[in-house]
């Protein structure tokens, strides 16, 4: 208790030492750092934030005074510009410590000036919740008036608003009695309550641009190009506020403050939270995200609340070593104050190693030579010999049969068995998987002859092509823009059905045998965009759109722009699964949940990480083996004090509950009683089945994919209380314990003496030898037990070790 | 009073140790680090000093049970694939044939209310039920957002998954007996075509909290509940020397103190248990021990033995049962009657669909009524969302979460109400829109649970239990 106190003090000590040295090391700094004010109608809000280096760490305490220099240009109103006259100046602002000051440039105020549609009025009502969802931009509109959600299509809108309802929504004649102000101000019945206020900038915009006759955007105004944030990172602490500034730049050059009409969500609302207005208040410790969303376009600002247990100094200083992974792991465990937990021990290794790279445990023999090995390298010669193993083929087939539903449920039973043996042919071949997917995209011919056709049997129009395509090769959802732009992320309407074009032309064919289906491409076929009612260019989502002359099979163009280095999602997708079967949870959560919206929990290494397999062509056992060398895989499960609320960040290794095929066979193999699968030679192992449709209740209530969509979330490695009883009353364990060709009876048959028994027990099972104080006792009981009773008492030793978390768990 | 104290002891032995809380022999809250939590404080005084006499008086007079009063309990019906509400209980038969649909209003019990012809044995009981035909939600109009709303009162968002209502009840006022305080018949919701989390679980506030799912078909002859029997010949002396040498096998590793899921593990074991060495569980369970009369009754179907076995529950002390009638909407005939294939047509739902689900809830309310359960018993019939008022070219009705129907009876509930109105095609609330949080907060409201209480949310911080503002619909009581 006392030495508890004692770390407690000094760390509080330590903590008022390094937020003096953090005060006097501050500078002052204004955001924007630069300004470029076009029109009278232009505004800029300022922001005066703190630095320490080169990281945002909120912003200035007490007063901000701002000067304008020369004053003519342009003033500033409660932290607020406004443009008086062309020209180039300064604005410094000061505190009572400190000064700083940007350039501003003011242009643009001698033109005539005109609130444009499609990039002020539709922000306005996107913002003020007119075209939401729940509003006028719900499928059917509200009460016969109906926007598209957040206003994606512009045509459509300004027709609904201007020309729809006998045009009475607008009154170009006298502004004030539009209905699209009289209904949203209160000043008439409105069901979704007020909106606005007379006089507010959204009434201005509005009612100008009513006044103006309601100008329709044309092609060549301005189109706008992307939105910044500011500050797109900072560090905060408990408690604090920041306020955030959106810029949008258009296709002219111009900049606009679209702070006030940004739509904002905090992507982990547990560590900060954000307001209508932009301003971030932290309520918990760790990384969160906060989206920025204008006119479709997306920004993240990151803000990173360092864990408030101060780490003991010397918690980062012995780390030196490692490959890029540690090094960008352990760069961001040191911003967030989370010291790493030190090696897992040789023991620890092999079995963590043997269940994620290939499933299976390792036998006494294994673990024991390993033990006893004392080269430098083993830990590197290890994973080079589990690399070749046939165990890591049937392994890794198995999960890429789960992403691709290879199940007898929805295929003939050849078909599925031709789809597992491709799959299955190509991991065993280690075929680089920018390979392996162009393979499945451009499949054509027979589904038997190649198995990879069975994609195209399983989803069988463009539109749930586009979709499970996303899903499983770029580890993103693109389905909500099936209907609309997508709320959460870039894709709009038009994109998505330009994807969903390039595969207009597939078409199957019942072949001769069973199961048998031909892919191929046909000549023509377009896919109607419901929106225009026209076809869309075919485009892979945001890559170039396929030239008109365009003769050959679509999908060859879809696959050149998935596998290239161009398009950033594909090598990440396929890292953060690779990464997530290894460390527990993958950079982005889920793993098939990458979005803008949804950032990594560290950013930077998800990019090298990406890069390296690019780098390496896209060969899967480079990337394992990078990570499985990386200190950061080879770190106890045991957490610290300092980092046990850590989940995201890789500060120790997450001990998880074995999935629910590769439990089967560990309990199968400790107890040398193996699974009979009807149908299948015995001796298959659960991670050996082609076919998630086999009947098991074990591997049901232990959370089995069915098979039914591409998604991550068709697994569950969560523990239950009907796991539990299955577990302790099922037939699972307790058959294999009393079944007379088990490894029990071949112990006893050898008459070995209890601690014997006991330490094969342990390796079988925990994969390790017991502690002393563990076969003592362990011992004492069988000892105690008659000879009529040693089987069973053996047996429930047995289960002791199955149902024990250390052997449920890989950790 | 005494019931809070509960609350917070349970919350203790049951937060997993990476959490931050303990609790003191005095009843205050501290941190790990040794730091008082006042907000923790102001929690707990909420909960006890917050219900003056003079609201408990009100609440009660509003057919809420009295605060810190157990003996309420509830019956989620929960109809996944949502019904149509035109073709059900919201009939518009001067509507045009394309909105009205094929099928004919008929008399109930209610002399002001008339309901579909599909649902005959529901009219006989129209006066122990009351409808509220204004229910709806602005979320997008997918299966899950619906399931997430209706049974947690919320969206998922910001990553925050607020607790089902059931598993709220079993955190502030733990379990009644060896049986878990919230079991869901027969599995939990599988997929729905949206890939999103239902609901159906404890959420923010652990896993422990988590409902017990039966897994089982309890219509199948050879049902029981799945394990929780040890084989014959694992006797006692066998069990309890298998507890001993599990505590010896597992006390000694260190690697998962940290492990939320870990710590769940052992939660796991307890319960598991518990429930093996209950034989108020095994009783309970056991559906031979009713008449072949009543199971017939209720109909041999999945949807109504799970009716009667969430009577023998709650009468074996469980708190709150959650039926789902149905699991997916993709391999079976729901009342997701989109019209094409894989979904379900009209005619499905008029000659699978509703027979089955009008005999087992029939069967239900009237055993409830008959044993004297029903006023202490909460039975609320809930859906994601409504179905478009107009048939569509497959002849089916689409996803229509802009107005639909739910009902509720007993638990201070007074039956042959109407609450709300929809417009004259079903369309759209015309009176008193309910949103799913209101919901929620009517079942809270019958079960006594304040509805300013505060709940441990992500990072510890209080949440509330609803949303601030929201009421229950006060106008069922």
């Amino acid at each position: 208790m006392n030495s508890r106190i004692l770390v407690v003090c000094l760390g509080v000590g330590l903590s008022l030492v390094s937020a003096r040295a953090e005060t006097t090391n501050r500078q002052l700094s204004i955001l924007p750092n630069k300004i470029t004010l076009t029109g009278i109608a232009a505004r800029q809000q300022l922001l005066a934030e703190e630095w320490v280096g080169a990281e945002a760490v909120g912003p200035a305490t007490g007063p901000v005074t701002y000067t304008v220099v020369p004053p003519e240009v342009a003033r500033v109103e409660n932290g607020i510009v406004v443009p008086l006259t062309n020209g180039v100046g300064m604005i410094v602002a000061s505190t009572d410590q400190r000064t700083n000051s940007i350039p501003i440039t003011i242009e643009g105020m001698d033109r005539p000036f005109q609130w444009s549609f499609r990039n002020h009025v539709q922000p306005v009502l996107a913002k003020t919740g007119c075209s939401a969802g729940a509003c006028h931009g719900a499928a059917a509109g509200q009460n016969g008036f109906r926007l598209s959600l957040r206003g994606y299509d512009d045509d459509g809108d300004f027709a609904a608003l201007t020309r729809n309802a006998l045009g009475r929504r607008v009154n170009p004649s006298d502004p004030g009695r539009s209905l699209m102000l009289l209904k949203p101000t209160g000043a008439l019945p409105h069901k979704g309550g007020k909106r606005f206020e007379v006089g507010s900038p959204e009434y201005r915009v509005l009612s100008e641009w009513i006044a103006a006759g309601t100008p329709k955007s044309s092609e060549s105004d301005a189109r706008i190009e992307r939105i910044t944030i500011l500050p797109s990172s900072v560090r905060l602490q408990a408690g604090d506020t920041q306020p955030l500034l959106v810029t949008a730049w258009f296709s002219d050059g111009h900049t606009e403050d679209v702070t006030r009409w940004t739509k904002y969500t905090a992507a982990n609302a547990s560590v900060a939270q954000i307001d209508e207005q932009g301003r971030v208040t932290v309520t918990g410790q760790g990384e969160g995200a906060i989206t920025a969303w204008y006119l479709s376009r997306i920004a993240v600002a990151t803000i990173t609340v360092p864990f408030t247990d101060p780490p003991r100094p010397e918690a980062f200083s012995s780390l030196a070593g490692g490959n890029f992974i540690d090094e960008l792991v352990l760069e961001k465990l040191r911003s967030l104050n989370l010291p790493p937990s030190g090696d897992c021990g040789d023991t620890a290794f092999i079995r963590r190693l043997f269940i994620d790279a290939m499933g299976v445990l390792p036998t006494a023999a294994e673990v024991k030579a390993f033990a006893a090995d004392n080269s430098p390298n083993k830990r590197d010669a290890l994973i080079e010999k589990v690399l070749a193993r046939p165990e890591f083929v049937d392994y890794w087939t198995y999960k890429w049969s789960d992403l691709f539903l290879v199940s007898s449920k929805r295929l003939s039973t050849p078909a599925m068995w031709a789809y597992y043996q491709w799959i299955r042919s190509n991991v065993s071949a280690n075929t680089s998987w920018d390979q392996f997917s162009r393979q499945v995209i451009t499949a054509r011919g027979s589904s038997l002859e190649h198995g990879a056709g069975n994609f195209y049997v399983l989803h069988d129009d463009p539109l749930t092509l586009t979709e499970t395509t996303s899903l499983a090769f770029l580890g993103m959802s693109v389905n909500c823009a099936r209907c609309h732009n997508h709320p959460m992320e870039k894709w709009t309407n038009d994109q998505y059905f330009g994807m969903a074009n390039l595969f207009a032309r597939v078409r199957l064919k019942a072949g001769t045998h069973d199961g048998e289906v031909t892919v191929f491409a046909d000549s023509e076929g377009e896919l109607i965009q419901p929106l225009t009612g026209k076809p869309q260019a075919p485009r892979p989502l945001d890559g170039n759109p396929l030239p008109p002359n365009f003769s050959g099979d679509r999908r060859e163009a879809l696959a050149d722009w998935l596998v290239s280095r161009d398009n950033p999602y594909f090598a990440k997708a396929i890292v953060n699964r690779i990464w997530a079967n290894y460390l527990g949870a993958g950079l982005v959560e889920n793993v098939d949940d990458l979005r803008a919206t949804n950032p990594a929990s560290n950013e930077k290494l998800f990019a090298a990480a990406a890069s390296y397999l690019a780098d390496h062509h896209y060969d899967l056992k480079e990337l394992m083996r990078a990570i499985l060398r990386s200190k950061t895989y080879q770190r106890t499960s045991e957490a610290l004090r300092e980092n046990a609320s850590d989940t995201r960040f890789y500060s120790h290794y997450y001990p998880r509950r074995i999935a629910a095929e590769v439990l089967l066979d560990a309990i199968a193999q400790a107890t040398d009683s193996p699974t009979v699968f009807p149908n299948y030679p015995a001796g298959y192992r659960a991670s050996q089945l082609p076919d998630a449709n086999v009947e098991s209740y074990f591997l049901k209530t232990f959370g089995r994919p069915e098979r039914n969509a591409t998604c991550s979330c068709e697994r569950t490695v969560e523990p239950s209380i009907t796991q539990v009883l299955h577990l302790a009353n099922g037939n699972t364990i307790n058959a294999r314990l009393s079944d007379p060709k088990n490894r029990i009876s071949k112990l006893l048959e050898q008459k070995a003496v209890p601690s014997v028994l006991v330490e094969e027990a342990y390796y079988a099972t925990v994969s390790r030898p017991p502690s002393s104080t563990e076969s003592a006792k362990l011992v004492a009981i069988l000892a105690e037990a008659s000879d009529a009773e040693k089987r069973t008492a053996l047996e429930d030793v047995y289960w002791a070790l199955l149902s024990s978390k250390e052997f449920l768990f890989n950790h | 009073m005494a019931c809070r104290a509960v609350d917070w002891r349970e919350l203790h032995n049951h937060r997993h140790p990476g959490t931050m809380f303990k609790l003191t022999g005095r009843g205050s809250i501290t941190t790990c680090d040794g730091i008082s939590r006042r907000d923790f404080l102001e929690v707990g005084a909420l909960g006890t000093l917050g219900l003056s006499l003079a609201k408990m008086a009100a609440l009660q007079a509003a057919g809420a049970a009295p605060p810190g009063n157990d003996e309420r309990s509830v019956i989620m019906i929960f109809n996944l694939g949502a019904p149509s509400q035109i073709d059900t209980f919201d009939m518009k038969p001067e509507a045009a044939s394309e909105i009205r649909g094929p099928f004919k209003p008929i008399r109930t019990k209610n002399p002001d209310l008339q309901i579909s012809e599909i649902l005959p044995l529901h009219a006989k009981l129209a006066d122990k039920f009351s409808l509220v035909r204004s229910c709806y939600h602005t979320a997008p109009a997918v299966h899950d957002t619906g399931h997430q709303m209706m049974q947690t009162g919320r969206l998922f968002s910001g990553g925050v998954n607020t607790p089902h209502a059931g598993c709220a009840l079993e955190f502030l006022r733990g379990r009644r007996n060896e049986l878990p305080a919230h079991i869901i018949l027969p599995e939990p919701m599988g997929p729905t075509g949206g890939n999103m989390p239902h609901g159906q679980d404890a959420g923010f506030l652990g896993k422990a909290y988590d409902p017990f799912a039966l897994m089982a078909d309890p219509s199948r002859k050879d049902f029981k509940v799945p394990d929780l029997l040890p084989p014959t010949e694992i006797g006692e002396v066998r069990l309890a020397r298998r507890r001993e040498l599990r505590s010896i096998v597992d006390s000694t590793v260190k690697n998962f103190e940290a492990s939320p899921s870990a710590a769940l593990m052992d939660t796991n074991f307890a319960s598991a248990y518990r429930l093996m060495t209950s034989s108020k569980a095994r009783e309970a369970f056991d559906l031979n021990q009713e008449p072949v009369k009543v199971r017939e009754r209720y109909g041999m179907t999945r949807f109504g033995q799970c009716c009667l076995l969430s009577r023998r529950l709650i009468e074996a002390g469980v708190r709150f049962v959650t039926i789902n009638t149905f699991i997916t909407v993709f391999d079976e005939i729901t009342w997701d009657i989109h019209g094409s294939k894989p979904f379900t047509s009209i005619a499905g739902m008029k000659d699978i669909v509703a027979p089955m689900y009008d005999q087992g809830y029939s069967a239900l309310l009237e055993d409830l009524f008959d044993r004297g359960l029903l006023d202490k018993t909460l039975v609320c019939n809930l859906s994601e969302f409504g179905r478009t008022p107009k048939i569509n070219p497959a002849g089916g009705r689409d996803h229509w979460p802009n107005c639909w129907t739910t009902y509720f009876a007993g638990g201070g509930v007074k039956g042959g109400r109407i609450v709300g109105k929809s417009d004259e095609i079903g369309a759209y609330p015309v009176e008193r829109p309910v949103k799913p949080a209101e919901v929620a907060a009517t079942i809270y409201h019958s079960l006594g649970i304040d509805l300013e209480t505060k709940l441990p949310g992500p990072q510890s911080r209080p949440y509330p239990l609803v949303d601030y503002g929201t009421q229950p619909i006060t106008e069922l009581f």
